[in-house]
């Protein structure tokens, strides 16, 4: 019961809340620090012994302990004694330093002046109640048009802003060329969007460029960042992390993108298309997002980061929090974290064998399968893998709060091609093609020694033909092995199909034998070629080359025994090898039958994630979207949409975006036409004649103007090379090494990049971190001013330009040329002052020496250009 | 990544960052830092760092020496006879079998699971080099280090220091605080240049010197690329990536560009008047020119005399490399450079780890870097600068006791040294202690934070202050200064 003095008091206090000190300091001091350190565990979130901390009432009222906070006696206040113990198990909070006692000294008086508190103070909201995690629905805009402008126009209406004038045609058309393909328009470009006086010219570009294969590109490498593309790393050919062909994911993604693949669906295969088409291989590159998870050295880590990631990039939720603890904000208990896990726990990494390369270390599709199907996931008691709770076995599922389209797990039975990749013809028409090559090599060799001019006139008789002996034995053992392919592929087949026993076994032990066969041909090229070393041998060396002679007999010898005995195993042939689950695993367990069966945790958690009952992953996709149209999110903590992040700027808008998303089968060139048909979209960057806006939103959140852009580390560089007609627009295929990068002509998405390799241009414009990216940096650096003065991509690139340009300009006025140059690298005409600060410099650099080409000078004003600030930026 | 938006506060923030201490030099750095000291109200919302030290600092720079792939402290800093007296013999029939308790033994955090290195060896191993009484104060230090021995009453000696991994990610332990599983955290350089202001216009203020592979290639992780040190070679041709043109041009020509660009920026300002980016931009490209011509000169030695590149052993083929790298160190501190980061034999696991031949290894690596060590610190002294500089010479983890193989030591996070001086650091100080046979620390232990805590102080830092909202710092990473190696 609160005390009916204090009532009254509340009441006088809150006449004087502005002026009383004691209700300033609750405000300041006190109640950030409750936040910070108690509320956690006596607040919304939970009310540990009944006990809450988030209003001054609560804290009187107290707890299954009686109240904590005695107003105007300290002394008796509970509060204070347990935040002061000395005794640790008694001292609040259990975690974490002391409350510091200028903190206490001041919840001390704070006390004594009778813990005044604010009128009206309401508890924290329920976390039930959080906006994120109710689903979004549509509001009425309340005004016909782009339901955009409609939500906007309220606010800016509300907040007495007046929106900013439409950008120039120009910088228009250059804004929707960079953010749809990360390429800026070429002068035609300009020229025909110019001359088209349409009322629709706008929104037909946009559809152009949608349509066109370089918004996969450009929004691929978005989704790349977000889902943390790296290539592979490790130390020399071993792989630590990632996977070899990791590109194939990337590949697919852009394919996806173009193809108008839903977002959804784009989701539900890279969680689960090895169970929802596990027959098929461009599907299945979709599960790269879990193959590049992959770390050698420690499954917990791979598991950890998999869950981190998952949950931050689809759901907006940091449930990675929870793996020591409760999550302190989010109702995410502990628990929730190894439930999220254990949808992951069976998964390994295979590759799988592409039509025309046998070899897995040259190319191969990375992918992932339920390999472990037993494994049990264990709660870590604080998060410590020494410290598993065995007694339990932590089934998978997602937390309470959000299980709303989660539908029950079901095993999938897998298709023989799945679990039994050997039966493809693929893996013997990749291996016969190897050997035929060797084959080739090997008769070119015989051809090479059997001419008569190899003879040489100081070669023995006897080494020349014991050396063609050697060659034809070799050619011999290739054509062999060609059979022996061909044999032994029959075996795994017939075996697999359930052939007859005998039929089954016959064909076993032909295919063991042919391989002996190899191995013996093999051991008797060695033998003719230990003689011929031998025959070599000067004096003194010949007792070592007897010695490997008579190895080399004693081998074939074995070899020959071999034959006759030949057995009935034989080398398997591979389609898919697995990866190595760690650095303890050994290459037999390598070679293990894949299961027939898939958990199906995967496809649930799938089809959880891409439900529309989801509440969170429309409106994360949708914030992410926007964010790289407008410049500035609705929701600023991207990654996390729980109650720790950020409340969104316009709740109302992302909503109907979300919902409207959902409605349009998540298809997001929809939602980029709705977003680049905006009026919003269209507004100058300037704040020119604004200076009200200005005053009331400085930050822009209310969409008054577009926001001006850095450019990402890519399309700096590709715009370079794309401005002087230099870009390679070819479409995908395997990372460009990176001693490659500099000279490369391929877009830079194609770039290999890991925790280890790095292009040197890219890194110095904030380039994505692989290890975690929702969002780019827009860093200002002096670096930037370094790598456009001085690399050579800048010159090469002022270099193409001022070739395009000077054809059909050479006798053109510096005037007409400074003004297309000014257009073509700025997406603007130069005003006047601007244009005479040009021809001032061409003419400066005309009397020097050094430009005494006739084109030199328009070259470094064009170099000069590419430095400018608006080059780098999205206006 | 480095997203750190949360609020409007953080645009600015990532503007100030990018005007007081991204890269120095800028306006508001001058108007702000210097000698002033910040008297931020800690109950105020949070504020960027206005490049102002907390309190008033000892030490204006640092230069941070890591010696990569783990230094033997049993043959440099930290003599045990015992090691001598039960060579050959197995830790376990030792008297000091406790130190193999496996309660003891928790510390280390497996990175590698069943790594064949970070193991632990049980035959004891005989100290591999002699030790001598150095200096007035007559400490110990082994016969490999001679020239740094002859700095003994500069230097303070920590010997209780220990780590968590025992793989070679305890490199960016040591750099960040934080085990390799946890992520990437900025790490210290990046700490300090975030917390103060520039001392010099015209240079990078937070450098980074010799090779850097395989761990942690940045820096300022969330606190953004503009706290990432700047990489740089002692070499006056090409100091640092795309310090000189592609193409041959005329600095007269360059200058008109660089002029022009200056301008036409500006021009922008009529219709982005309140772009702040813009404003960053056109001073970015000033200290671009000013970075571009001052480093070539920071890197021509040839007005050094004779004596002084004889003191740090550049006439010594032995010793030349990092002998050109400490007294780059010094020019660099002499023009006003902040932190230096100097990492030395990097490459694969690090040219210290001698899990074989540990004395061919350590003898060989202690030549290259003792004499140029000591000449560093006896240059500074000499120049009155060591007082103002502070030096901290560690490695990820020490190594073990026990033999790998036949001749060879292993990992060893539980006890190991790190040297440091100057910047107020006591000279011929030797804090904390291993056991007997230099197995765990054992008085007054410290974890790599301590060192970081150590030095912000001396540079008048509180890191608690420095922390930026949304990425709650750990008690373990802000460490605790240790006051007995203070003068």
């Amino acid at each position: 019961m609160i005390p009916s003095w204090f009532l009254g008091a509340c009441s006088f206090l809150a006449l004087h809340a502005e002026t009383d000190p004691h209700l300033e300091q609750y405000q300041k001091v006190i109640q950030p620090l409750l936040r910070e350190r108690c509320f956690a565990c006596h607040g919304a979130l939970k009310q540990k012994s009944s006990l809450r901390l988030d209003t001054v009432a609560l804290m009187i009222k107290g707890g299954s302990g009686g109240p904590i906070v005695l107003p105007g006696n300290p002394g008796a206040s509970a509060i204070l004694a347990r935040l002061k113990s000395t005794d640790e198990n008694e001292r609040m909070p259990p975690e974490g330093e002391p409350v510091s006692s200028k903190q206490l000294q001041a919840l001390e008086k704070w006390i004594a002046a009778g813990a005044p508190a604010p009128a009206n103070q309401k508890p924290e909201p329920s976390p039930a109640d959080h906006w994120a995690f109710k689903s979004p629905v549509k509001a009425d805009p309340g005004a016909p048009g782009n339901p955009i402008d409609a939500f906007l126009s309220k606010a800016w209406n509300e907040k007495g802003l007046q929106p900013q004038n439409p950008a120039s045609k120009t910088l228009l058309l250059r804004r929707v060329f960079l953010d749809l393909t990360g390429l800026p328009p070429q002068e035609e470009d300009y020229r025909a969007f110019n001359a088209d006086q349409s009322h629709d010219a706008y929104e037909k570009t946009v559809d152009r460029l949608l349509a066109s294969p370089q918004y996969g590109e450009r929004w691929a490498r978005h989704w790349m960042d977000i889902w943390r593309y790296t290539d592979w790393w490790g130390l020399g050919a071993e792989m630590r992390n990632s996977q070899k062909h990791i590109w194939h994911w990337r590949d697919w993604i852009i394919e996806s993108l173009n193809a108008g693949v839903g977002y959804d669906e784009m989701l539900r295969l890279m969680l689960a298309a090895d169970e929802l088409h596990p027959s098929n291989p461009e599907k299945l590159r979709a599960t790269g997002f879990l193959a590049r998870q992959y770390f050698k050295f420690n499954r917990n880590s791979w598991m950890e980061e998999t869950v981190e990631h998952t949950s931050k990039a689809f759901l907006g939720m940091t449930f990675n929090c929870a793996r020591c603890h409760d999550h302190k904000y989010d109702p995410t208990v502990q628990v929730d974290y190894y439930r999220f896990r254990a949808f992951f726990e069976p998964y390994q990494i295979r590759t799988d064998m592409v039509s025309g390369e046998g070899d897995f270390e040259k190319d191969g599709i990375p992918r992932v399968f339920d390999c472990n199907l037993d494994t049990p996931t264990y709660l870590f008691a604080r998060g410590d893998e020494k410290n598993p709770v065995k007694a339990k076995k932590i089934t998978p599922g997602v937390p309470d709060f959000l299980s709303r389209g989660f539908v029950e797990i079901r095993p999938v039975d897998l298709p023989r091609e799945a679990y039994e990749p050997e039966l493809n013809p693929l893996v013997k028409e990749n291996a016969s093609r190897a050997i035929k090559e060797k084959v080739g090599q090997k008769e070119k060799e015989l051809a090479a020694l059997e001419k008569p001019e190899a003879a040489g006139k100081t070669t023995a008789k006897e080494v020349r033909e014991k050396k063609i002996q050697a060659a034809r034995k070799s050619l011999e053992a290739a054509g062999l092995e060609l059979k022996n392919v061909e044999a032994r592929w029959l075996a795994i087949r017939l075996k697999a199909l359930g052939g007859e026993k005998e039929k089954v076994e016959a064909q076993a032990l032909a295919a063991a034998r042919g391989e002996k066969e190899v191995s013996a041909a093999l051991a008797e090229a060695a033998l003719l070629n230990a003689e011929v070393e031998h025959l070599q041998a000067p004096m003194d060396k010949k007792a070592p080359a007897k010695t490997k002679m008579d190895a080399a007999a004693k081998a074939l010898d074995a070899a020959r025994k071999a034959v006759e005995k030949p057995g009935t195993t034989f080398t398997p042939l591979r389609a898919s090898l697995k990866t190595l689950e760690s650095n303890l695993e050994s290459e037999a367990s390598r070679g293990k039958p894949f299961p027939k069966t898939s958990s199906g945790r995967r496809t649930a958690l799938a089809n959880w994630v891409a439900s529309k009952e989801n509440p969170l992953t429309a409106r994360v996709a949708v914030n992410h979207i926007w964010l790289r149209h407008m410049g500035s999110p609705l929701v600023e903590t991207v990654f996390d949409f729980g109650r720790k992040g950020t409340a969104p700027k316009h709740p109302e808008l992302l909503d109907w975006l979300a919902a409207d998303f959902m409605q349009n089968q998540w298809n997001m060139k929809k939602l980029h036409r709705l977003i680049l048909t905006s009026r919003a979209y269209s507004m100058s960057s300037s704040t020119v004649a604004r200076e009200k806006n200005l005053a009331n939103d400085p930050d822009n959140r209310n969409f008054w103007r577009m926001n001006s852009r850095r450019l990402e580390a890519q399309a700096v560089r590709d715009s370079l090379l794309h401005l002087g007609g230099k870009l390679d627009l070819t479409l995908g295929g395997p990372s460009v090494p990176a001693a490659a990068q500099e000279t490369s002509p391929r877009r830079a998405l194609y770039f290999f990049q890991s925790h280890n390799d790095h292009d040197r241009f890219l890194s110095q414009f904030d380039d994505a971190n692989v290890l975690e990216c929702y969002r780019r940096e827009e860093s200002t650096l002096p670096q930037h001013a370094l790598a456009l003065f001085n690399s050579s991509q800048a010159w090469l690139a002022a270099e193409a330009i001022n070739t395009r340009l000077q054809k059909g300009l050479e006798k053109a006025s510096d005037g007409v040329f400074v003004s297309r140059l000014f257009l073509l690298i700025l997406g603007a005409p130069p005003s006047e002052v601007e244009k005479t600060a040009c021809l001032e410099a061409l003419a400066a650099w005309r009397l020097q020496s050094s430009a005494k080409a006739p084109t030199q000078d328009r070259l470094l004003l064009i170099h000069a250009l590419l430095n400018h600030n608006d080059f780098i930026m999205l206006r | 990544m480095s997203f750190h938006g949360q609020n409007s506060g953080i645009a600015r923030r990532a503007f100030l960052s990018d005007l007081g201490h991204g890269f120095t030099g800028l306006a508001l750095a001058a108007l702000l830092h210097q000698d002033g000291v910040s008297r931020a109200d800690p109950s105020l919302p949070w504020s960027p760092p206005n490049g102002k030290p907390h309190f008033t600092p000892k030490a204006k720079s640092v230069i941070w020496l890591f010696m990569n792939g783990g230094v033997s402290h049993l043959e440099t800093f930290d003599p045990k006879p015992a090691l001598d007296k039960y060579a050959g013999k197995s830790i376990a029939e030792s008297p000091f079998k406790s130190v193999q308790d496996p309660e003891r033994l928790k510390l280390a955090r497996v990175t590698v699971v069943n790594d064949a290195n970070g193991q632990q060896r049980n035959k004891i191993y005989p100290t591999q080099v002699r030790f001598k009484k150095r200096g007035q104060c007559g400490m110990d230090v082994s016969d490999w280090l001679p020239h740094i021995g002859g700095c003994a009453d500069d230097i303070a000696i920590v010997r209780s220091m220990y780590t968590t991994d025992d793989n070679h990610g305890a490199q960016t332990e040591f750099h960040s605080g934080r085990h390799m599983l946890d992520g990437e955290f900025p790490t210290l350089g990046s700490w300090v240049h975030y917390g103060l202001g520039a001392l010099n216009h015209n240079l990078p203020q937070f450098i980074s010197l010799g090779n850097r592979v395989y761990w942690n290639l940045k820096d300022g992780h969330y606190l953004g690329p503009m706290n990432d040190a700047v990489p740089i070679r002692v070499n006056p041709a090409n100091p640092l990536d795309y310090g000189q043109s592609a193409r041959p041009i005329s600095e007269k020509d360059q200058k008109l560009g660089f002029d022009l660009v200056g301008k036409l920026n500006q021009l922008r300002g009529v219709e982005y008047p309140s772009d702040p980016s813009l404003a960053a931009r056109i001073r970015s490209y000033e200290l671009a020119f000013r970075m571009q011509k001052s480093l070539p000169e920071v890197m021509d030695f040839s007005r050094e005399t004779a004596e002084t590149k004889k003191l740090y052993g550049v006439d010594n083929p032995a010793c030349n490399d990092f002998a050109m790298q400490m007294l780059a160190c010094r020019r660099l501190v002499e023009r006003g450079v902040r932190f230096i980061q100097v990492q030395h034999g990097a490459g694969g696991a690090g040219v210290w780890d001698a899990h074989g031949g540990l004395k061919a290894n350590h003898s060989s690596n202690c030549l290259k870097v003792d004499q140029p060590i000591a000449g560093l610190i006896q240059d500074l002294k000499r120049r009155g600068m060591l007082e103002q500089t502070l030096i901290v010479f560690a490695s990820e983890f020490g190594r073990t006791p026990g033999t790998q193989g036949s001749d060879g030591r292993d990992h060893h996070v539980y006890g190991f040294s790190v040297m440091m001086a100057g910047g107020g650091i006591k000279g011929g100080a030797i804090h904390g202690k291993t056991d007997e046979i230099g197995f765990h620390a054992v008085e007054n232990r410290h974890y790599v934070t301590d060192i970081h805590a150590t030095l912000l102080h001396q540079l008048g830092l509180d890191s608690r202050r420095l922390e930026v909202p949304g990425r709650k710092r750990l008690d373990i990473d802000h460490g605790k200064v240790i006051r007995e190696i203070l003068a």
